[in-house]
């Protein structure tokens, strides 16, 4: 449309989710349709820009040096959830169900994707296992083959001389469905995971 | 189970086709070219979403077309009464039971069994072993959930672990972390590839009897790359040929390099079989394979024969038609109607007949019977 239009769009076109017609019409709208919402939204993006990166503990989330769950002293932070991406940490934080702190790797292994082990968050979970604060390991990467691999490489490479204990979490049925209509695979995997009941 | 209905839209070169089949025998004549493969193409991909002449969907869209559906109305002995349908759509697959969409392939893989008969099959005993693998899989994966999940598995670690050979930087303990996963996975396989094979080996040979008059034993036989279906035996050979896989860039050991190989009087059928010997065959392995999916599933697969009849004499053809179940739907294409009493291999009964030309199906109203 005008050199400098084409331009933004380029930028916005390589954001995840974006194709060529979405990025078009936002590029519209801030340009055209609703310029008043232009400079709160630069404003926005320059403070996030300066203020949010990952928690130097954990690689979630944070604006100061730490997240705001690794600053929150009612956490048990000898529990710690292994995540592959903050998404993940999210979801589970909605649950409402775990009181223990996380570690978010960025990923799992994959060279398919060019994803090694020095593209993953690993160096700061050893210093973890190694400063003697963690006595649980729970690892809730997904379950695939590369989920597999990465807590494979994790757990066989954690620090020795500090016993901890690693667990992975169970995959099953999802809440409130029934076993007809649960597939072989999850029903496998259910299966495989079955605790003792009493 | 049987096709009691079949409707194909702007699939191949088929712009819209419905046909009804009634009895069991049903018979497509007409030139090359017209459409009669197309249709059996389309029954057969119910049963793995798979084509069984390429593997390129996009074929099978017709030109100038965005959507291709198969509709199909099956009659099954479990499920009774049902629907199927099938969209296609740039390289994308939706898939319909009644009114339910099917997401998962795992869910659905060898419900609605069929077997192919076809004259490119003469390339599973002449060709690569990677067309005996694929026979092979798709056999064992349609009727065993934990084949099916082993093979994913497997074929995905492969791919990881060869990605990190490729990558130029192989680290030992990231080979390592690929093989714990890739090592039961191909174990498995090994483990049902084995077992699977005995037991279509001895289907076939009941097979080929059947079809050559019991006049020399024929068999097939497992060749793994890989012996030991043990996951601790593989990954010690994995870590031990870490230093020759690196160099070759690539994973030289492992199921992904298995192979199958038939025999007739104990010699190898490849290399010393004849035509004739080569072509009963693969008649027998598709015949096995028939029998496999009915005593896995307890479905009757439907048989689709094309253009398989032709190539054999009257007394072969015969004796293949005594060598199926006589049960089993049949729905077999042919460019002219064998001259038996006016009707295809008329002793064995009625067969519905279709003409076929430019993509059209026309249902030839039943012939007055000729004198005998
Ligand atoms: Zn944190």
């Amino acid at each position: 449309m005008t050199p400098a239009f084409d331009k933004l769009q380029q930028h916005l076109k390589q954001l995840p989710g974006l194709g060529y017609r979405s990025s078009e019409r936002i590029a519209l709208h801030l340009l055209v349709e609703k310029p008043a919402r232009l400079p709160a939204l630069v404003v926005a993006l320059e403070e996030a820009a300066r203020s949010v990166r990952r928690c130097a503990c954990c690689g979630n989330l944070a604006e100061g040096e730490h997240c705001a769950i690794c600053a929150d002293e009612r956490r048990d932070r000898s529990v710690v959830c292994v995540v592959e991406q903050v998404p993940d940490l999210v979801a589970i934080e909605r649950s409402a169900s775990f009181r223990g702190a996380y570690h978010v790797l960025h990923g799992k292994l994959s060279p398919i994707h060019g994803v090694g082990p020095d593209d993953l968050n690993l160096a700061a979970l050893r210093a973890r296992v190694e400063s003697g604060e963690i006595a649980e390991l729970i690892l809730a990467l997904s379950n695939d083959v590369e989920g597999e691999a990465t807590c494979h490489y994790l757990t066989e490479h954690l620090p020795g001389g500090r016993p901890v204990k690693v667990t992975r979490i169970g995959f099953g049925l999802p809440s409130g469905g029934g076993v007809l209509y649960a597939d072989s695979v999850t029903l496998k995997s259910a299966l495989d995971s079955r605790r003792v009941y009493s | 189970m049987r096709l009691r209905k079949l409707t194909l839209r702007h699939f191949r070169n088929v712009g819209f086709a419905a046909l009804e089949f009634s009895g069991r025998q049903h018979f497509l004549v007409g030139a090359n070219g017209h459409g009669k493969t197309s249709l059996l193409e389309a029954a057969g991909f119910i049963t793995a979403l798979r084509s069984f002449r390429t593997s390129e969907q996009k074929q099978l869209v017709m030109l100038a077309q965005h959507t291709a559906a198969i509709s199909c109305a099956v009659e099954h002995e479990q499920q009774g009464d049902t629907q199927l349908t099938i969209k296609l759509r740039h390289g994308d697959k939706e898939l319909w039971c009644d009114q339910t969409r099917v997401t998962r392939l795992a869910d659905h893989l060898g419900k609605f069994p069929t077997v192919v008969f076809s004259s490119q099959d003469l390339q599973l005993v002449r060709g690569s072993p990677a067309g005996r693998r694929r026979w092979l899989d798709l056999t064992l994966a349609a009727m065993d959930a934990g084949y099916f999940r082993a093979l994913q598995t497997f074929t995905r670690a492969l791919a990881e672990r060869n990605a990190l050979l490729k990558s130029g930087r192989p680290a030992d303990q990231e080979l390592a972390a690929f093989e714990q996963t890739l090592a039961p996975a191909a174990a498995t396989l090994i483990e049902l590839r084995r077992s699977g094979l005995q037991v279509l080996a001895k289907s076939l040979e009941a097979s080929y009897a059947k079809l050559c008059d019991g006049a020399e034993p024929a068999g097939v036989g497992y060749d793994p790359n890989f012996e030991e279906a043990d996951a601790d035996a593989l990954l010690a050979r994995l870590e031990a040929g870490r230093a020759r896989d690196v160099q070759f860039r690539t994973t030289l050991v492992g199921p992904h390099r298995d192979d199958f190989h038939f025999t007739v009087k104990h010699t190898a059928a490849k290399e010393f079989g004849s035509e004739g010997q080569q072509r009963s065959l693969v008649l027998a392995l598709r015949l096995a394979q028939a029998a496999w999916f009915h005593a896995k599933s307890g479905v009757r697969p439907v048989l689709l024969c094309d253009d398989v009849l032709g190539e054999l004499d009257p007394a072969r053809r015969r004796r293949f038609w005594s060598a199926i179940d006589h049960e089993s739907q049949v729905i077999a294409t042919g460019t002219s109607l064998p001259a038996t009493a006016g009707q295809p291999d008329g002793e064995l009964g009625t067969w519905q007949v279709f003409r076929v030309a430019d993509g059209d199906f026309a249902e030839e109203v039943a012939a007055a019977e000729a004198p005998a």
